[in-house]
Protein backbone atom coordinates (compact mmCIF):
# COMPACT_ATOMS: atom_id res chain seq x y z
CA UNK A 1 0.00 0.00 0.00
CA UNK A 2 2.63 2.28 1.35
CA UNK A 3 5.11 1.55 -2.05
CA UNK A 4 5.14 5.06 -3.65
CA UNK A 5 3.99 6.78 -0.79
CA UNK A 6 6.06 9.64 -0.79
CA UNK A 7 4.22 10.61 -3.97
CA UNK A 8 1.31 10.57 -3.08
CA UNK A 9 -0.80 12.83 -4.92
CA UNK A 10 -2.48 13.87 -1.45
CA UNK A 11 1.38 15.26 -0.69
CA UNK A 12 1.95 16.44 -3.90
CA UNK A 13 -1.69 18.70 -3.05
CA UNK A 14 -0.29 19.51 0.60
CA UNK A 15 2.98 21.02 -1.43
CA UNK A 16 0.69 23.14 -3.72
CA UNK A 17 -1.34 24.44 -0.79
CA UNK A 18 1.68 25.82 0.97
CA UNK A 19 3.32 27.08 -2.54
CA UNK A 20 -0.49 29.07 -2.62
CA UNK A 21 -0.10 30.20 0.89
CA UNK A 22 3.52 31.47 0.32
CA UNK A 23 2.42 33.39 -2.92
CA UNK A 24 -0.65 35.23 -1.31
CA UNK A 25 1.55 35.84 1.50
CA UNK A 26 4.14 37.46 -0.46
CA UNK A 27 1.69 38.87 -2.91
CA UNK A 28 -0.34 40.71 -0.21
CA UNK A 29 2.88 42.61 0.94
CA UNK A 30 4.10 43.28 -2.35
CA UNK A 31 0.89 44.60 -3.77
CA UNK A 32 0.67 46.78 -0.41
CA UNK A 33 4.00 48.08 -0.23
CA UNK A 34 3.06 49.31 -4.22
CA UNK A 35 0.49 51.53 -2.92
CA UNK A 36 2.13 52.79 0.25
CA UNK A 37 5.41 53.36 -2.72
CA UNK A 38 3.22 55.53 -4.69
CA UNK A 39 1.38 57.49 -1.84
CA UNK A 40 5.06 58.41 -0.83
CA UNK A 41 6.71 59.06 -3.91
CA UNK A 42 8.74 56.34 -5.04
CA UNK A 43 8.14 56.60 -8.98
CA UNK A 44 6.22 53.53 -11.29
CA UNK A 45 10.34 53.13 -12.75
CA UNK A 46 11.87 52.57 -9.59
CA UNK A 47 9.23 49.94 -8.47
CA UNK A 48 8.77 48.66 -11.73
CA UNK A 49 13.00 48.21 -12.05
CA UNK A 50 12.74 46.72 -8.32
CA UNK A 51 10.64 43.61 -9.45
CA UNK A 52 12.75 43.05 -12.52
CA UNK A 53 15.80 43.24 -10.73
CA UNK A 54 14.50 40.89 -7.65
CA UNK A 55 13.15 38.33 -10.24
CA UNK A 56 16.29 38.12 -12.36
CA UNK A 57 18.75 38.10 -9.19
CA UNK A 58 17.04 35.30 -7.40
CA UNK A 59 17.11 33.04 -10.93
CA UNK A 60 20.14 31.66 -9.96
CA UNK A 61 19.98 31.03 -6.78
CA UNK A 62 16.55 29.36 -6.33
CA UNK A 63 17.79 26.81 -8.97
CA UNK A 64 20.61 26.18 -6.87
CA UNK A 65 17.93 25.97 -3.73
CA UNK A 66 15.80 23.38 -6.04
CA UNK A 67 19.18 21.17 -7.01
CA UNK A 68 19.17 20.58 -3.22
CA UNK A 69 15.87 19.12 -3.36
CA UNK A 70 17.67 16.46 -4.86
CA UNK A 71 20.05 15.79 -2.16
CA UNK A 72 17.26 14.69 0.41
CA UNK A 73 15.15 12.98 -2.47
CA UNK A 74 16.87 10.18 -2.25
CA UNK A 75 15.69 9.73 1.46
CA UNK A 76 12.44 11.59 1.16
CA UNK A 77 11.22 11.83 -2.02
CA UNK A 78 10.65 14.94 -3.81
CA UNK A 79 7.67 16.52 -2.09
CA UNK A 80 8.60 16.94 1.73
CA UNK A 81 12.19 18.75 0.47
CA UNK A 82 10.30 20.38 -1.68
CA UNK A 83 7.86 21.90 0.72
CA UNK A 84 10.29 22.35 3.53
CA UNK A 85 12.94 24.36 0.79
CA UNK A 86 10.00 26.71 -0.16
CA UNK A 87 9.11 27.14 3.73
CA UNK A 88 11.64 28.44 6.28
CA UNK A 89 14.12 26.04 5.16
CA UNK A 90 17.27 26.21 4.04
CA UNK A 91 19.85 22.89 2.80
CA UNK A 92 22.38 23.62 6.13
CA UNK A 93 19.38 23.19 8.25
CA UNK A 94 17.10 20.19 6.58
CA UNK A 95 20.31 17.92 6.23
CA UNK A 96 20.97 17.94 10.24
CA UNK A 97 16.82 17.60 11.17
CA UNK A 98 16.43 14.69 8.77
CA UNK A 99 19.89 13.36 9.89
CA UNK A 100 18.70 13.05 13.46
CA UNK A 101 15.12 12.25 12.88
CA UNK A 102 16.80 9.10 11.29
CA UNK A 103 19.59 8.70 13.60
CA UNK A 104 16.46 8.72 16.97
CA UNK A 105 14.73 6.01 14.41
CA UNK A 106 18.05 3.96 14.93
CA UNK A 107 18.26 3.47 11.15
CA UNK A 108 21.87 4.01 9.55
CA UNK A 109 22.93 5.54 6.41
CA UNK A 110 21.49 8.95 7.14
CA UNK A 111 20.08 10.78 4.05
CA UNK A 112 21.70 8.54 1.79
CA UNK A 113 19.18 5.48 2.03
CA UNK A 114 15.30 5.25 1.28
CA UNK A 115 13.52 5.95 4.17
CA UNK A 116 10.71 3.27 3.24
CA UNK A 117 8.71 3.38 6.54
CA UNK A 118 6.08 5.34 6.72
CA UNK A 119 5.97 6.28 10.35
CA UNK A 120 10.32 7.28 10.37
CA UNK A 121 9.12 9.32 7.10
CA UNK A 122 6.69 11.27 9.11
CA UNK A 123 8.78 11.36 12.40
CA UNK A 124 11.08 13.28 9.98
CA UNK A 125 8.54 15.49 8.90
CA UNK A 126 7.80 16.64 12.13
CA UNK A 127 11.26 16.98 13.29
CA UNK A 128 12.21 19.50 10.11
CA UNK A 129 8.65 21.65 10.81
CA UNK A 130 9.48 21.64 14.59
CA UNK A 131 12.81 22.63 13.84
CA UNK A 132 12.19 25.61 12.26
CA UNK A 133 9.24 27.07 13.32
CA UNK A 134 10.96 29.43 16.57
CA UNK A 135 11.46 32.51 13.99
CA UNK A 136 7.75 32.36 13.52
CA UNK A 137 6.69 32.78 17.15
CA UNK A 138 9.34 35.13 18.31
CA UNK A 139 8.56 37.30 15.36
CA UNK A 140 5.41 38.20 16.28
CA UNK A 141 6.78 39.09 19.87
CA UNK A 142 9.85 41.22 19.18
CA UNK A 143 9.88 42.57 15.94
CA UNK A 144 8.23 45.71 16.91
CA UNK A 145 10.38 45.90 19.36
CA UNK A 146 13.80 45.88 17.48
CA UNK A 147 12.64 47.70 14.83
CA UNK A 148 11.50 51.02 17.23
CA UNK A 149 14.90 50.68 18.98
CA UNK A 150 16.67 51.05 15.25
CA UNK A 151 14.09 54.31 14.16
CA UNK A 152 15.01 55.47 18.14
CA UNK A 153 18.99 54.96 16.49
CA UNK A 154 18.54 56.33 12.94
CA UNK A 155 16.43 59.39 14.34
CA UNK A 156 19.62 60.59 17.33
CA UNK A 157 22.50 60.01 14.63
CA UNK A 158 21.46 58.81 10.54
CA UNK A 159 25.36 58.58 10.11
CA UNK A 160 26.05 55.94 12.51
CA UNK A 161 23.26 54.25 12.01
CA UNK A 162 23.78 54.24 8.27
CA UNK A 163 27.91 53.22 8.99
CA UNK A 164 26.51 50.10 11.04
CA UNK A 165 23.75 49.08 8.56
CA UNK A 166 26.71 49.02 6.16
CA UNK A 167 29.07 47.68 8.59
CA UNK A 168 26.12 44.61 9.62
CA UNK A 169 26.26 43.80 6.21
CA UNK A 170 29.93 43.87 5.32
CA UNK A 171 30.47 41.12 8.09
CA UNK A 172 27.34 38.72 6.38
CA UNK A 173 29.85 39.39 3.02
CA UNK A 174 33.04 38.84 4.79
CA UNK A 175 31.87 35.53 6.20
CA UNK A 176 30.54 34.19 2.98
CA UNK A 177 33.70 35.59 1.13
CA UNK A 178 36.33 33.92 3.69
CA UNK A 179 34.38 30.65 3.29
CA UNK A 180 35.12 31.03 -0.26
CA UNK A 181 38.55 31.61 0.54
CA UNK A 182 39.59 29.41 3.12
CA UNK A 183 36.42 27.27 4.23
CA UNK A 184 37.21 23.37 4.42
CA UNK A 185 34.49 21.37 2.31
CA UNK A 186 33.38 17.83 3.18
CA UNK A 187 36.42 15.22 3.88
CA UNK A 188 36.19 11.41 2.75
CA UNK A 189 38.78 9.05 4.67
CA UNK A 190 39.83 6.21 2.89
CA UNK A 191 40.91 2.71 3.79
CA UNK A 192 44.54 3.62 4.02
CA UNK A 193 43.31 6.67 6.79
CA UNK A 194 44.34 9.53 3.67
CA UNK A 195 41.83 12.58 3.39
CA UNK A 196 40.43 12.97 -0.02
CA UNK A 197 37.66 15.59 -1.10
CA UNK A 198 34.21 13.91 -0.93
CA UNK A 199 32.30 16.47 -3.28
CA UNK A 200 33.89 18.99 -5.65
CA UNK A 201 33.15 22.42 -5.14
CA UNK A 202 32.00 22.98 -1.62
CA UNK A 203 35.50 23.70 0.26
CA UNK A 204 37.98 26.80 -1.03
CA UNK A 205 39.59 26.36 -4.41
CA UNK A 206 40.27 27.36 -7.86
CA UNK A 207 35.71 27.37 -8.04
CA UNK A 208 35.41 29.50 -5.43
CA UNK A 209 37.85 31.86 -6.28
CA UNK A 210 36.76 32.14 -9.90
CA UNK A 211 33.43 32.76 -8.75
CA UNK A 212 34.36 35.28 -6.48
CA UNK A 213 36.71 37.78 -8.67
CA UNK A 214 34.63 37.38 -11.71
CA UNK A 215 31.58 38.37 -10.22
CA UNK A 216 33.49 41.52 -8.63
CA UNK A 217 34.98 42.03 -12.04
CA UNK A 218 31.76 42.23 -14.22
CA UNK A 219 30.21 43.80 -11.41
CA UNK A 220 32.66 46.41 -11.85
CA UNK A 221 32.87 46.83 -15.43
CA UNK A 222 29.23 46.59 -15.90
CA UNK A 223 29.05 49.55 -13.25
CA UNK A 224 31.91 51.18 -15.41
CA UNK A 225 30.02 50.82 -18.57
CA UNK A 226 26.49 52.24 -16.86
CA UNK A 227 28.37 55.11 -16.01
CA UNK A 228 30.51 55.56 -19.15
CA UNK A 229 27.39 54.94 -21.65
CA UNK A 230 24.70 56.40 -19.46
CA UNK A 231 22.71 52.91 -19.55
CA UNK A 232 19.74 53.77 -16.79
CA UNK A 233 18.51 50.31 -17.46
CA UNK A 234 21.51 48.17 -16.82
CA UNK A 235 22.05 49.79 -13.15
CA UNK A 236 19.50 47.84 -11.19
CA UNK A 237 20.54 44.81 -13.48
CA UNK A 238 24.23 45.12 -13.32
CA UNK A 239 24.36 42.70 -10.10
CA UNK A 240 21.84 39.92 -11.47
CA UNK A 241 23.85 40.07 -14.59
CA UNK A 242 27.17 39.99 -12.63
CA UNK A 243 26.36 36.27 -11.15
CA UNK A 244 24.77 34.83 -14.12
CA UNK A 245 27.78 36.03 -16.33
CA UNK A 246 30.42 34.51 -13.34
CA UNK A 247 28.04 31.38 -13.45
CA UNK A 248 28.82 31.28 -16.95
CA UNK A 249 32.28 31.27 -16.28
CA UNK A 250 32.46 28.91 -14.06
CA UNK A 251 30.91 25.95 -15.93
CA UNK A 252 33.00 26.97 -18.75
CA UNK A 253 36.12 25.98 -16.61
CA UNK A 254 34.54 23.49 -15.54
CA UNK A 255 34.05 21.90 -18.91
CA UNK A 256 37.34 22.83 -20.45
CA UNK A 257 39.79 22.67 -17.55
CA UNK A 258 37.88 20.08 -14.94
CA UNK A 259 41.10 19.06 -13.17
CA UNK A 260 42.32 22.33 -12.85
CA UNK A 261 38.26 23.01 -11.60
CA UNK A 262 38.62 20.55 -9.03
CA UNK A 263 41.79 21.97 -7.18
CA UNK A 264 41.18 22.34 -3.75
CA UNK A 265 43.17 24.28 -0.93
CA UNK A 266 40.97 23.24 1.70
CA UNK A 267 39.62 20.01 2.43
CA UNK B 1 4.71 61.29 9.99
CA UNK B 2 1.62 60.37 11.20
CA UNK B 3 1.00 58.17 7.94
CA UNK B 4 4.30 56.65 8.59
CA UNK B 5 3.68 55.36 11.66
CA UNK B 6 0.06 53.97 10.78
CA UNK B 7 1.78 51.93 7.25
CA UNK B 8 4.45 50.39 9.80
CA UNK B 9 1.99 49.72 12.15
CA UNK B 10 -0.32 48.09 9.60
CA UNK B 11 2.64 45.91 8.52
CA UNK B 12 3.24 44.88 12.18
CA UNK B 13 -0.63 43.72 12.55
CA UNK B 14 -0.79 42.27 9.30
CA UNK B 15 2.47 40.59 9.78
CA UNK B 16 1.92 38.45 12.74
CA UNK B 17 -1.23 37.54 11.51
CA UNK B 18 0.48 35.89 8.62
CA UNK B 19 2.92 34.80 10.94
CA UNK B 20 0.36 32.80 12.92
CA UNK B 21 -0.89 31.68 10.03
CA UNK B 22 2.44 30.17 8.55
CA UNK B 23 2.82 28.19 12.03
CA UNK B 24 -0.53 26.98 11.76
CA UNK B 25 0.19 25.89 7.69
CA UNK B 26 3.82 24.10 8.67
CA UNK B 27 2.20 22.31 11.46
CA UNK B 28 -0.41 21.64 9.30
CA UNK B 29 2.77 19.55 6.88
CA UNK B 30 3.19 16.90 9.31
CA UNK B 31 -0.19 16.38 11.16
CA UNK B 32 -1.83 15.84 7.33
CA UNK B 33 0.52 13.26 6.23
CA UNK B 34 0.47 11.45 9.56
CA UNK B 35 -2.82 11.54 9.31
CA UNK B 36 -3.09 10.28 5.65
CA UNK B 37 -0.68 7.70 5.20
CA UNK B 38 -1.95 6.71 9.28
CA UNK B 39 1.27 6.82 10.45
CA UNK B 40 1.55 8.83 13.44
CA UNK B 41 5.11 8.41 14.74
CA UNK B 42 6.78 7.88 17.94
CA UNK B 43 6.92 10.93 19.85
CA UNK B 44 10.07 9.20 21.44
CA UNK B 45 11.73 9.60 18.11
CA UNK B 46 10.65 13.01 16.94
CA UNK B 47 11.66 14.60 20.85
CA UNK B 48 14.84 12.88 21.13
CA UNK B 49 15.58 14.15 17.20
CA UNK B 50 13.94 17.35 17.89
CA UNK B 51 16.22 18.16 21.31
CA UNK B 52 19.11 17.39 19.47
CA UNK B 53 18.62 20.42 16.66
CA UNK B 54 16.73 22.55 18.70
CA UNK B 55 20.10 23.09 20.62
CA UNK B 56 22.05 23.59 17.26
CA UNK B 57 19.31 25.45 15.49
CA UNK B 58 17.17 27.74 17.99
CA UNK B 59 19.70 29.42 19.79
CA UNK B 60 21.16 30.39 15.75
CA UNK B 61 17.24 31.57 14.90
CA UNK B 62 17.33 33.71 17.90
CA UNK B 63 20.30 36.03 16.70
CA UNK B 64 19.44 35.83 12.92
CA UNK B 65 16.35 37.70 14.52
CA UNK B 66 18.26 39.87 15.86
CA UNK B 67 20.36 40.47 13.38
CA UNK B 68 18.52 40.65 9.92
CA UNK B 69 15.38 42.55 11.24
CA UNK B 70 17.25 45.89 11.36
CA UNK B 71 18.76 45.66 7.80
CA UNK B 72 15.21 43.79 5.86
CA UNK B 73 12.73 46.04 7.53
CA UNK B 74 9.38 45.03 9.16
CA UNK B 75 7.69 43.75 6.22
CA UNK B 76 10.67 42.00 4.78
CA UNK B 77 11.34 40.59 8.04
CA UNK B 78 8.19 39.05 8.04
CA UNK B 79 8.15 37.94 4.57
CA UNK B 80 11.87 36.44 4.72
CA UNK B 81 11.53 34.50 7.50
CA UNK B 82 8.60 32.70 6.19
CA UNK B 83 10.53 31.63 3.17
CA UNK B 84 13.96 31.36 4.24
CA UNK B 85 17.21 31.50 3.06
CA UNK B 86 17.71 34.79 4.04
CA UNK B 87 21.65 35.53 4.49
CA UNK B 88 22.53 33.67 0.97
CA UNK B 89 19.34 35.39 -1.18
CA UNK B 90 16.32 37.35 -0.14
CA UNK B 91 18.92 40.32 2.63
CA UNK B 92 21.37 40.82 -0.33
CA UNK B 93 18.75 41.15 -3.25
CA UNK B 94 16.54 43.66 -0.84
CA UNK B 95 19.91 45.84 -0.42
CA UNK B 96 20.93 45.56 -3.61
CA UNK B 97 17.31 46.61 -4.63
CA UNK B 98 18.31 49.55 -2.01
CA UNK B 99 21.29 49.99 -3.34
CA UNK B 100 19.67 50.81 -6.96
CA UNK B 101 16.59 53.02 -6.01
CA UNK B 102 19.43 54.89 -3.66
CA UNK B 103 17.06 54.68 -0.85
CA UNK B 104 18.24 54.22 2.84
CA UNK B 105 17.32 50.97 4.45
CA UNK B 106 15.74 52.64 7.79
CA UNK B 107 13.82 54.78 5.85
CA UNK B 108 10.50 54.44 5.07
CA UNK B 109 11.08 54.22 1.25
CA UNK B 110 13.72 51.83 2.20
CA UNK B 111 10.91 49.52 3.65
CA UNK B 112 8.80 49.43 0.90
CA UNK B 113 11.45 48.86 -1.82
CA UNK B 114 12.77 45.81 0.87
CA UNK B 115 9.19 44.97 1.06
CA UNK B 116 8.68 44.65 -2.75
CA UNK B 117 12.41 43.04 -3.63
CA UNK B 118 11.95 40.18 -1.01
CA UNK B 119 7.79 39.67 -2.04
CA UNK B 120 9.14 39.61 -5.55
CA UNK B 121 11.82 36.98 -5.20
CA UNK B 122 10.00 34.87 -2.68
CA UNK B 123 7.38 34.64 -5.77
CA UNK B 124 10.26 33.67 -7.84
CA UNK B 125 12.22 31.23 -5.97
CA UNK B 126 8.88 29.77 -4.96
CA UNK B 127 7.55 29.00 -8.74
CA UNK B 128 10.98 27.78 -9.87
CA UNK B 129 12.08 25.68 -7.02
CA UNK B 130 8.06 24.24 -7.74
CA UNK B 131 8.67 23.70 -11.69
CA UNK B 132 12.37 22.35 -11.24
CA UNK B 133 10.78 19.76 -8.81
CA UNK B 134 8.21 18.84 -11.48
CA UNK B 135 11.04 18.26 -13.72
CA UNK B 136 13.13 16.18 -11.68
CA UNK B 137 9.72 14.05 -10.39
CA UNK B 138 8.68 13.21 -14.61
CA UNK B 139 12.49 13.47 -16.23
CA UNK B 140 14.99 11.73 -14.50
CA UNK B 141 17.35 13.03 -17.81
CA UNK B 142 17.11 16.38 -16.65
CA UNK B 143 18.17 15.52 -12.78
CA UNK B 144 20.73 13.31 -14.21
CA UNK B 145 22.02 16.67 -16.26
CA UNK B 146 21.79 19.07 -12.68
CA UNK B 147 23.96 16.51 -11.04
CA UNK B 148 26.54 16.55 -13.91
CA UNK B 149 30.15 17.07 -13.25
CA UNK B 150 29.75 19.76 -15.61
CA UNK B 151 26.64 21.88 -13.76
CA UNK B 152 26.55 20.30 -10.32
CA UNK B 153 29.64 21.94 -8.61
CA UNK B 154 28.63 25.57 -10.22
CA UNK B 155 25.50 25.40 -8.45
CA UNK B 156 27.98 25.37 -5.35
CA UNK B 157 29.17 28.77 -5.70
CA UNK B 158 25.95 30.78 -6.73
CA UNK B 159 26.59 32.16 -3.28
CA UNK B 160 30.50 33.31 -3.72
CA UNK B 161 28.87 35.22 -7.29
CA UNK B 162 26.01 36.40 -5.15
CA UNK B 163 28.32 37.81 -2.52
CA UNK B 164 31.21 39.20 -5.09
CA UNK B 165 28.60 41.01 -7.23
CA UNK B 166 27.70 42.80 -3.36
CA UNK B 167 31.35 43.06 -2.19
CA UNK B 168 32.36 45.04 -5.71
CA UNK B 169 29.62 48.09 -4.36
CA UNK B 170 30.02 47.89 -1.02
CA UNK B 171 33.73 47.18 -0.36
CA UNK B 172 34.53 49.89 -2.79
CA UNK B 173 32.33 52.48 -1.39
CA UNK B 174 33.30 51.37 2.51
CA UNK B 175 36.55 50.01 1.49
CA UNK B 176 38.15 51.52 5.05
CA UNK B 177 35.91 49.36 7.25
CA UNK B 178 35.71 45.79 4.97
CA UNK B 179 39.11 44.89 5.36
CA UNK B 180 39.15 44.51 9.18
CA UNK B 181 36.51 41.97 8.90
CA UNK B 182 37.30 40.16 6.22
CA UNK B 183 41.00 39.12 6.70
CA UNK B 184 39.86 37.81 10.60
CA UNK B 185 37.14 35.55 8.97
CA UNK B 186 40.02 35.00 6.97
CA UNK B 187 42.25 34.16 9.50
CA UNK B 188 39.84 32.33 11.48
CA UNK B 189 38.91 29.82 8.40
CA UNK B 190 42.70 28.73 8.41
CA UNK B 191 42.11 27.88 12.13
CA UNK B 192 38.88 26.68 12.12
CA UNK B 193 37.94 25.60 8.11
CA UNK B 194 34.58 24.15 9.20
CA UNK B 195 33.03 26.41 11.33
CA UNK B 196 29.40 26.31 10.48
CA UNK B 197 27.74 29.35 8.65
CA UNK B 198 25.76 30.61 10.94
CA UNK B 199 27.90 30.99 13.68
CA UNK B 200 30.78 32.40 10.86
CA UNK B 201 27.99 35.22 9.77
CA UNK B 202 27.45 35.91 13.71
CA UNK B 203 30.93 36.22 14.20
CA UNK B 204 31.63 38.36 10.87
CA UNK B 205 28.47 40.82 11.68
CA UNK B 206 30.13 41.57 15.48
CA UNK B 207 33.88 41.66 13.85
CA UNK B 208 32.91 43.82 11.38
CA UNK B 209 30.56 46.34 13.81
CA UNK B 210 33.13 46.61 16.13
CA UNK B 211 35.98 47.81 13.62
CA UNK B 212 33.29 50.58 12.25
CA UNK B 213 32.45 51.46 16.14
CA UNK B 214 36.13 51.80 16.89
CA UNK B 215 36.92 54.06 13.40
CA UNK B 216 34.25 55.88 14.18
CA UNK B 217 34.98 57.10 17.27
CA UNK B 218 38.52 57.68 15.75
CA UNK B 219 37.44 59.39 13.16
CA UNK B 220 38.17 57.69 10.58
CA UNK B 221 34.80 57.00 8.61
Amino acid sequence: MFQDFKSDPFLFMIAVGVIVFVIAQSLFFLLRAMKRGKEIGLSRETMKNTISSSALFSIAPAISIAVTVLVLSVALGYVLPWIRLSVIGAIQYEVPAAEAAIDAAGLSGGIGRDISDPKTFTAIAWVMSLGCILPLILIPIILKKVQSKVSGTVNKNAKWADLMSAAAFIGLISAFLGRGIAGIGEVQITESGEKINAVIGDGAGVLSITAIVSSIVFMLLLTLLNKKLQWKWLEAFAMPFSMLLSIGVIVLLNTVAPDLAAIEWRY
Amino acid sequence: MKNNRTYIDTVHTYGRIWCIAALAVILAVPALMSWHLNAWPDIGIVGKAFGSIAILFYPTAVIEVLAYAPLLGAGGTYLSFLTGNIANLKLPCALSSMENAKVRSNSEEGEVISTISIATSAITTTLIIAVFVVIFAFNPKFTQLMQSDALAPAFKQVTYTIFGALAASYFVKHWKISIFPIAAISLILVFAGNIQIGILIFVGVVLSLLGAHVMYKLKWV
